[in-house]
Formats: structure tokens, C-alpha cells, sequence
């Protein structure tokens, strides 16, 4: 037994010793500048203050950064749920042979990495892009329409890349509940749509909300997307922390910052565990 | 009355499919959106002139070429290549200890330590990066260490769930079996069950090198002169220019990733490594 728990220590050494050195002690040291005074020279003072979440509310340039991050966040999670329900409804009640082959194409688009999808929207918007040309074509415009550098294009492609993020664990959700209860809705003579409405859609209510939190937190935070498809007018909380930390050099404000993302994701980490815990209650 | 029951009922059970066929059309058309733009990059990578234009006016290679002659991409490519095989290798090495620790060596508290590894994936990337650079303010290292660092914190948690996943498949009562039999618990380990789970391994570190390597936010603040990623590489060309050349080195890539992407899924099907 002695043996057994020496192997232990051993084998637990490399991931406790890399978790606190690169992550725990940085993080918690980077969120504790937030609270300290900016200084232009030494990057702090070691005074404590409220002021940089202060600064961040009230200060009309960040608070309207603030509140436009909210405005895309928010878009994206509403249009990824609305788009990635019905593919997360198939793949999980359908009994269909290409299952697997539609599961690994939502998969592999996401390993590819955010700035290749990026990218693609840069072509497939741009001037003579496939949108462009396409609506062109059947005449619905005559003049290329300006889809690059704006909300849009970032909305789309933010749906885009947050897709699977979404449709993961909308699919645990549909998944795990009994198909029996919409046959019993049915043959109660609900028809199908009440049947959804009223057994489905409630039933797959932590699916949503786990899949909504997760896309609103990379949104919200989402850097290389903003900054190559939105152009000047769309400036995020990612993008404005990128900027305090490499130019403005306003490390406590950018820390202050960062804490909303961290404290979004944290309501995320805070649902999935209360969600994990009645599955386990239920079985 | 039998008789003129019968159009009633055909109509009433083609309206009974109507959701099945708007449901599948709705799908499909989501994934074209999931697929489209990727489609066409590989289209705009053979394009024969500097045109961005969709379809491409023709047809070549020159890109690719252009490509293979410019040394930042190439160096940029190299450069990635290299960290994300160390950054994946560490990472499933460590993922490995972790995992076998938390499943065979700890009686409980085993699911503690499997959450607190997805710790990193808990934590905004932008945030890691930043923190690491602060960190570098007081601790000087070299650039490629501090990138390499970060990576390894978010391949982690992949290589750990990847690897508890395939030592769940394998039976505990082999490796008693073994020892019964009087081999220690290392050679066990090594005889026994690293060969059983190695498919398992092997998907980790695969996986490990496709996150290391389409990584953006930690790179985005460790990347430095002679240690830029090539995301980084890219994200800064963009910024400033449009060219089909970026088509082209994207293109290699998604083929990269596809390519690996099908070898995880055949030897223990993606959606396992990835747990969401």
C-alpha cells in the first residue's frame, strides 16, 4: 500500500505542480491587479481601490464597448440556438445511417481553429464573394453589397464558429430524455408541434441553458474575430483588453475587464454542475 | 363510408411527415452555412490570379507554390508544427499520470481530480495568455518555453479525458490479474495496460496537437519574434492584406486536420476526446 501511494504522489506531481506555476498562481496574481491603482510607470501601485471596475461602468468608451459586447453576445447565442436545434434534435432522435458521418462534420469544422473560419467569412463576404455573386446573380441586388466590417458579419461568423458549442450539449439534453414521453403526448392527442413544445423543448431546458452560456462566454470574449470582420466600428471586450494590455498598457483596468469574462464563464461552470448533479440524481 | 374514409387518412398522414421533411431541409441548410465558407477557401486557394473572387477564374497551383517560397509562413508553419507535437506530447504524458492516478490509484476522490484537470477549459484562454505574459514581468524564461507552457495547460484536458475514457474501456481485474501473478504495479502498467489503451493515447496526443495548433488567444500574447504560430502568422497578414496565398496555407491545414481528424474517429470516435 505504502508503494501504491507513492506511485500516487508521483504520478499526481506533474499536473498539480504545471496547474499551479502556469495557471492558479498567474490568474489569481493577474485578477488581483484589477483591484489596484494604475500607475503609468511601475503598471501598478500596490494601493487597493475599486476604481478600475468603476472606471469600466461609467466611463462612456467602455461601458458602450460594454454594452455592444453584450449586444453581439447576446445576437449570437439566440441565432446559434435557434440554428443548432434542429441539427441537435436530428442527431439525437434520428435513426438515420449518416449519423455518424453529420456528427464528425460538425466536429471537424471546430478543429480547425477560430482564425481559419474567420477567414473563410472574409472570402465568402467579400465584394466578390460568394454571397456578393450569388445575390448577383439572381438579381436580387446590382451593386455588391458592404458585408465585411460590420456587426453582421461578425454576428455570422461568431454563429458560425460557436455552432458546436451549442449543439453538443443541446444533444445530451435530447438525448437523455425517454422517447416514450412524446409517444404518450401523441397518442394523448397532443399532436406532434404541442407534444414539442410542451415535452421536448422543457425537458431540454438545461441543454439550452448550458449551450446558451457557453456561446455567449466565447463570444463575449472572442478577439480575432471582431478585429478581422468587424472593422472599426465594432470593437469588443476581448479586442479593448488585447489593446490595455499591448497598448494602452493599462494592466489593472484590463484585469478588471477580464473578470467579467471570467465571472460569465464561472455562471457556466455553476449550471453545469447543478445540471450534472440532478442526471445523476434522476439515474 | 369505409370508401371515403381512405383520401382522408392519406392526406392526414403525408401532413404527418411535413415536419420530418422541414426538419431535414432546415438541417441541411444549416450545414451548408457549417460548411460553405470552409468549401470555399479550398476553391479560392486554386484561384489563378490575385482575384478573391468566387468562383475562382480558373484554375492553378501558384499559391501553394507561393506558399512553399515564403519563408514567414513556412517558418511559421514549421514553428507550430514543432509546438504543437512538444506541446501535445507533455500534455499527454502528463494527461496520462493523471488520468491512470485518478481512476486506479485513489479509492475516492478520483472524480474531484478529473474535474479539477478541465480547470484550464474552465478559464477564459484570452485570460491564461495574459496572465503568463504579467507573469513573465517577474520571471524571466524564454519565449517558446512560456507558448509551450500554455499550450500544455490547454491540451490537458483533453489528453486527460481522452485517456480516462480508453482506461475506462479496459478491465481493472486485468492489472490485478498481473499482479496476482506477481508483477509490481509499474509492470503492470507497462506490460499490461499502456498497450491496451494505447489507441486511446494515440487519439489524446492527436487531438492535443489539432488544439495546439488552431490555438489563437494563448499565442496571441506569448508569440514573439522567431516564436510566432502560424495563426498568429496569418491573423497579422490579414489584418493589413487579402491574398489567396492565406486560402492556400489554410487549405494544407484543413487537410491536415481532416485527415487526423478521421484517424481519431476510427481508432475511438471523436466526440469521446472531446466530451462536450
Amino acid at each position: 500500500m505504502q508503494s501504491s501511494r507513492k506511485l500516487l504522489i508521483v504520478f499526481m506531481a506533474p499536473a498539480t505542480l504545471l496547474y499551479i506555476v502556469f495557471l492558479l498562481a498567474p490568474v489569481s496574481f493577474f485578477l488581483a491587479i484589477g483591484l489596484m491603482q494604475y500607475d503609468a510607470i511601475d503598471l501598478y501601485q500596490p494601493v487597493l481601490t475599486l476604481a478600475n471596475f468603476g472606471r469600466m461602468v461609467l466611463d462612456p468608451f467602455y461601458r458602450d464597448i460594454i454594452l455592444l459586447t453584450l449586444k453581439i453576445a447576446a445576437l449570437t447565442t439566440v441565432l446559434t440556438l435557434l440554428v443548432g436545434y434542429p441539427v441537435a434534435y436530428l442527431l439525437a432522435r434520428g435513426r438515420s445511417a449518416w449519423r455518424g458521418v453529420l456528427m464528425f462534420l460538425v466536429v471537424a469544422p471546430l478543429m480547425t481553429g477560430e482564425i481559419v473560419r474567420t477567414y473563410g467569412w472574409i472570402v465568402t463576404l467579400g465584394s466578390e464573394g460568394l454571397v456578393n455573386r450569388a445575390l448577383l446573380v439572381l438579381s436580387i441586388i446590382h451593386t455588391p453589397l458592404q458585408l465585411l466590417n460590420t456587426q453582421i458579419a461578425v454576428v455570422v461568423a461568431l454563429v458560425h464558429i460557436l455552432l458546436p458549442f451549442m449543439i453538443f450539449p443541446l444533444i445530451s439534453a435530447l438525448a437523455s430524455q425517454d422517447p416514450d414521453l412524446v409517444r404518450a403526448a401523441d397518442t394523448l392527442g397532443a399532436g406532434r408541434l404541442r407534444a414539442f413544445v410542451e415535452v421536448t423543448l422543457p425537458l431540454s431546458r438545461t441543454g439550452i441553458m448550458i449551450g446558451s452560456l457557453l456561446v455567449f462566454t466565447l463570444a463575449a470574449g472572442a478577439v480575432v474575430t471582431p478585429a478581422l470582420l468587424g472593422g472599426k466600428d465594432v470593437q469588443m471586450l476581448g479586442q479593448m483588453i488585447y489593446d490595455l494590455v499591448l497598448h494602452t498598457l493599462n494592466w489593472p483596468l484590463a484585469s478588471a475587464c477580464a473578470s467579467i469574462l471570467l465571472a460569465l464563464q464561472l455562471c457556466f461552470v455553476f449550471l453545469q454542475v447543478r445540471a450534472n448533479r440532478r442526471a445523476v440524481r434522476r439515474r | 363510408m369505409l370508401h371515403s374514409d381512405r383520401p382522408v387518412r392519406a392526406r392526414a398522414s403525408r401532413l404527418r411527415l411535413l415536419p420530418g421533411i422541414l426538419l431535414r431541409l432546415t438541417v441541411a441548410l444549416v450545414y451548408l452555412f457549417l460548411l460553405g465558407p470552409i468549401a470555399v477557401i479550398v476553391a479560392t486557394s486554386f484561384s489563378p490570379t490575385h482575384s478573391m473572387a468566387f468562383p475562382p477564374p480558373g484554375f492553378s497551383f501558384r499559391w501553394y507554390g507561393a506558399f512553399l517560397h515564403s519563408a514567414n509562413f513556412t517558418g511559421a508553419f514549421r514553428f507550430s508544427l514543432v509546438l504543437g507535437i512538444c506541446a501535445a506530447a507533455i500534455a499527454t504524458v502528463i494527461g496520462f499520470l493523471t488520468a491512470y492516478a485518478a481512476r486506479r490509484l485513489m479509492q475516492r476522490h478520483g472524480g474531484v481530480v478529473q474535474s479539477l484537470a478541465m480547470l484550464p477549459l474552465l478559464i477564459p484562454h484570452l485570460l491564461i495568455s495574459i496572465s503568463l505574459l504579467m507573469a513573465l514581468n517577474f520571471v524571466s524564461l524564454p519565449d517558446f518555453a512560456s507558448l509551450l507552457a500554455g499550450h500544455v495547460l490547454i491540451c490537458t484536458p483533453f489528453t486527460v479525458a481522452g485517456v480516462t475514457a480508453s482506461l475506462d474501456g479496459v478491465d481493472a481485474q486485468l492489472e490485478s490479474a498481473a499482479m496476482t501473478l506477481g508483477a509490481s504495479r509499474l509492470t503492470a502498467l507497462l506490460e499490461v495496460v499502456v498497450p491496451l489503451v494505447a489507441p486511446g493515447v494515440l487519439s489524446a496526443f492527436l487531438f492535443a496537437f489539432v488544439v495546439s495548433f488552431g490555438d489563437v488567444y494563448i499565442a496571441l500574447f506569448l508569440s514573439g519574434p522567431g516564436t510566432t504560430t502560424l495563426p498568429i502568422e496569418i491573423f497579422s497578414y490579414v489584418q493589413w492584406e487579402s491574398s489567396p496565398v492565406i486560402a492556400a496555407i489554410t487549405s494544407v491545414q484543413i487537410m491536415m486536420i481532416v485527415v487526423l481528424g478521421l484517424v481519431i474517429e476510427k481508432l475511438v470516435g471523436l466526440r469521446r476526446i472531446m466530451r462536450i
